[in-house]
């Protein structure tokens, strides 16, 4: 019966080989946990400590999926069989090791078809194995994608993954060889390859020889890999899953971490490494610099100084070179922002999250962002125009600089007269944001909004002059103090109204209203599409014209990955007798206008090409749409400038959802 | 070394202005008030100054609605003690401010105090040289820069076409900023709530107003259109035509011999 033997070939004068390989195993671990702690440490004694253990099963779920399974990791064709394949292969490999440590010492298991099993199962991953790592030779030799980090530090592991795997399959190929088993076929390509050593008529003790040589090889490899895995790129197999692990699992991403305290309830900016969570270093070194979140941000492929890999990259550098000054006392560090971090940086991102989406380990590039824009806001360290724009939201609610008396201005054509949700009992309140309300090219869509309304006959309000902007990117610039004040006003406003329902226009008044505001948990919030959808559905909505247009529909953020809201806004497209073809980056990959987080208040800067008409050109290609449907007024803004810019004016039309409900009612 | 910043809150054009049903001052339903945007360069003034040097920094201003969210942003940028006068501003005008708050810095003492150069409600000329003249010191107004030195201060001032001159002072003076030498700092709101708990507003009654002096305001009333704008039409080589004969004829353009 076929049976798995212990340390075949290895010499009996040599003593207990079991004693050498678990001790120099124990040892190789020791090494490995020592510097592990000796790096993880400098997370909590350099930054804050704080660890959360909460929601124990979700977490260790989220492990799982993301960590073990790595559905994220797949979400992208290629590098994801690539990593995937690797990665399974050694878990299979840990896996069966363990089971044959099991078999050896404390229950014979490995008899017999389990034993066989075991060979096929290794041997197939074996070939999985080779799989993946071609892909990764390929890509990293040949392909070579932009956003790939080349160093010598990943070929080192892959190359160090490769000789083990390869040590194995010889030291397997070579015992097969000599023993020639009859179920030796169950080691299939063990079997393939000790057919080649048999065809070269050598002595069963030269074969031997060779396997012993190459099993000292092969232990001596996964010995170095041990020890060396805290200072390689192969730590985050570690920290990895620990990110993944110890990231907030309860947090919806449209809520943004408050401004963290010290005990005597004082605001902790962070201005230096020190003021950093821990969490934030073990997100920096667990980063696995696989660069997808370069790939999709907008700010870098419109050429500014951001590129969230980076950002975290460097927040790893500088933890590494200034965390022993830091623990010795000595303030001589340099300046984590300005010299580490740069401020343009910061200012670039438009806080899409793009990048949050794609991290296959979850690292949260917007937090750390945000929570470095809102030091440089406390220092008043910010551009002349986003200053401008700051102190008109604190004297008038608004970035336009008007009067809040001109906010509702826009009504004065619609008969009769829109209700003032303040006075009258209304079963909508429709806050309308700013760019709606103020922007003199955006007062048509409204007002079509508004004349949609009244022909379903529905029951709405408005605010007028109490609404103020709703904050939410004010919030995400970094004016927590700001975007409080708004809040409390706009509270205060819709608390004293009647209502059931509130409708908004804008995604971002949308996101934080939802999301953030303390509003009684039994008022909905509904996004204008959202409404348009249900009402639809439920025949209230009817359309008498079928519009035939071919449209392409633009995510925005705030609606799309913010919020999950995919569905609504492509059925009433269609229900216009629109045919909706989709862009290549669509949903929860949308590409940003590059408006978010405050960018639209702030100078452009050097910029490559824009956000905007990265868009609008991935629209153009698509065959034979004419329209570019959005449901965000900024959208209109930005992508009407960008279809004048790219000169595509003959060619597409951006139109807001409402316009097309409008046509075909 | 100490400083005072006299500022005053102006009505904000944003809004929309109506003059009152009597015909002879600004109605005062829907006026909003803001910081003289020249007062608020004074006070940034007086910050760079308070950081380089270590002055005092004391900001006085006239009771007006939201003028305690003025005090307190200014106090937020790092002023030391502010002071809001108290009294019927109701019929105000610049002789009888610049008297009243003159007796109040006289008891201050300051050895330097800064005002705004102007301010869209001086009806009656802007109050730093009338400041100057109760308190008996010298002024130079459309200062653009200050550098203080023992009991001196060197200030640029700006003269029409470009040209800065400058001057230097012996200390006390007035003086009226036309723009600090950075724009003013933005202060975050948390700062300013901060502030608003942790600091108080020194509030001094003010006596009767002496309004001697202040011309009387016959009418007030909105700009009127006179001329209009004439619109050039035709093909680009008709405009231009029409725009050089246009410019020879405002004596614009001129023949040149080369």
């Amino acid at each position: 019966m076929p049976e798995r033997i212990d340390f075949w070939g290895i010499p009996e004068n040599w003593g207990s080989p079991a004693f050498y390989v678990y001790s120099l195993m124990f040892l190789a671990a020791a090494i490995l946990l020592i510097r592990f702690y000796l790096r993880a440490r400098l997370w909590w004694k350099v930054g804050r400590p704080g660890f959360h253990w909460n929601h124990l099963l979700q977490r260790l779920g989220r492990v799982i999926n993301y960590g073990i399974l790595q559905t994220k990791v797949l979400s992208q064709r290629y590098p994801g069989l690539m990593h995937a394949s690797i990665a399974w292969s050694f878990f299979v490999f840990f896996l069966g090791t363990g089971l044959a440590t099991i078999d050896s010492h404390f229950y014979k298991i490995l008899v017999g078809i389990p034993y066989l099993l075991h060979k096929l199962v290794m041997d197939v991953f074996v070939v999985i194995f080779f799989i993946g790592a071609g892909l990764a030779v390929f890509r990293r030799f040949i392909q070579k994608p932009p956003r790939l980090t080349i160093s010598s530090g990943f070929t080192w592991s892959l190359a160090l993954t490769i000789l083990i795997v390869l040590g194995g399959l010889l030291t397997e190929s070579l015992r097969l060889a000599v023993e020639k088993p009859s179920w030796a076929w169950w080691s299939p390509i063990g079997w393939l390859v000790a057919k080649l050593w048999i065809s070269t008529e050598a002595s069963s003790a030269t074969l031997t020889n060779w396997h012993l040589v190459i099993w000292v090889a092969h232990l001596l490899i996964v010995v170095i890999t041990i020890i060396t895995l805290p200072v390689s790129t192969l730590l985050h197999i570690i920290t990895g899953p620990a990110n993944i692990f110890f990231s907030n699992p309860d947090r919806k991403p449209g809520r943004l971490s408050p401004i963290p305290e010290n005990s005597k309830a004082e605001p902790i900016y962070s201005d230096s490494l020190r003021n950093l969570s821990w969490m934030q270093f073990l997100s920096a070194d667990a980063c696995t610099e696989c660069g997808r979140c370069q790939d999709v941000c907008p700010a870098y492929a419109a050429g500014t100084s951001l590129n969230p890999k980076i950002l975290i990259l460097n927040l790893r550098d500088a933890l590494k070179q200034d965390a022993s000054s830091i623990l010795h006392g000595n303030t001589n560090t340099h300046l984590l922002i300005g010299e580490w971090i740069k401020e343009n940086a910061l200012w670039s991102c438009t806080t899409c999250m793009a990048c949050v989406y794609e991290c296959p380990i979850l690292i949260n590039h917007i937090d750390t962002i945000v929570d470095m824009r809102r030091h440089l806001v406390i220092k008043g360290q910010m551009d002349g125009e986003l200053q401008a724009a700051l102190e008109n939201f604190g004297r008038y609610g608004n970035s336009f600089g008007q009067s809040d008396r001109m906010r509702a201005r826009w009504t004065q054509t619609i008969t009769p007269k829109i209700k003032d949700a303040r006075r009258e009992q209304v079963e909508y309140l429709w806050f309308v944001g700013d760019y709606a309300s103020y922007n003199p090219t955006l007062s048509d869509i409204t007002i079509k909004t508004a004349e949609i309304f009244n022909k379903i006959g529905l029951d709405y309000g408005l605010l007028y002059d109490a609404e103020r902007n709703s904050g939410n990117d004010i919030r995400r610039i970094g004016e927590e103090g700001l975007y409080e004040m708004l809040m409390e006003k706009n509270v205060a406003a819709i608390e004293k109204c009647h209502f059931q329902t509130i409708i908004t226009t804008d995604p971002h008044s949308y996101n934080t209203l939802k999301n953030e505001y303390p509003i009684n948990q039994d008022k909905r919030i509904l996004h204008y599409t959202e409404l348009l959808d249900q009402l639809i559905s439920s025949g209230r909505l009817k359309f008498r014209k079928k519009l035939g247009i071919k449209a392409t529909y633009h995510d925005p953020c705030y609606i799309g990955r913010y919020n999950e809201i995919y569905a609504a806004p492509r059925q009433v497209i269609q229900a216009t007798g629109c045919e909706l073809i989709e862009m290549p980056r669509h949903a929860e990959r949308a590409f940003c206008c590059g408006a978010g987080g405050g960018r639209i208040w702030m100078p452009e800067g050097d910029v490559k090409e824009r956000p905007s008409e990265i868009r609008i050109r991935e629209a153009v290609e698509l065959d034979g749409v004419s329209h570019f449907i959005v449901a965000c007024p900024k959208d209109i803004t930005m992508f009407r400038d960008a279809v004048k810019t790219t000169g595509n004016e003959d060619k597409i039309a951006v139109k807001d959802l409402i316009e097309l409900v409008h046509a075909a009612l | 070394m100490k400083i005072v910043v006299f500022v005053k809150l102006v009505p904000d054009l944003v809004e929309e202005l109506t003059v009152d049903p009597g015909g002879t001052t600004l109605d005062t339903t829907w006026l909003r008030m803001i910081i003289n945007e020249f007062d608020d360069h004074a006070v940034e003034q007086a910050i760079l100054l308070k950081e380089k040097t270590s002055t005092q920094v004391i900001v006085i201003a006239p009771d007006f609605d939201g003028v305690d969210e003025v005090l307190f942003t200014a106090c937020a940028k790092g002023a030391d003690q502010i002071i809001k006068l108290t009294g019927d501003f109701s019929s105000i005008n610049n002789h009888a401010l610049a008297r009243a708050v003159a007796s109040r810095i006289k008891i201050l003492q300051p050895d330097l105090v800064l005002t705004g150069v102007q301010a869209n409600n001086d009806i009656d000329g802007s109050i730093g040289p009338a400041l100057a003249a109760c308190l008996n010191q010298p002024f130079v107004g459309y200062v653009s820069g200050v550098t203080l030195e023992d009991n001196t201060a060197i200030v640029q001032k700006e003269y029409p076409g470009g040209v800065i001159a400058e001057m230097s002072i012996t200390l006390p003076a007035v003086l009226g900023i036309q723009a600090a030498e950075q724009p003013p700092r933005y202060v975050a709101v948390s700062k300013v709530r901060q502030v608003m708990k942790t600091s108080n507003i020194d509030e001094q009654p003010l006596d009767e107003l002496d309004n001697s002096g202040f011309p009387e305001v016959t009418r007030m009333f909105q700009s009127e259109t006179s001329a209009h704008a004439e619109m050039i039409t035709g093909s680009p080589d008709e405009i231009a035509d029409r725009l050089v004969s246009v410019f020879k004829e405002k004596g614009i353009l001129q023949r040149t011999n080369r």
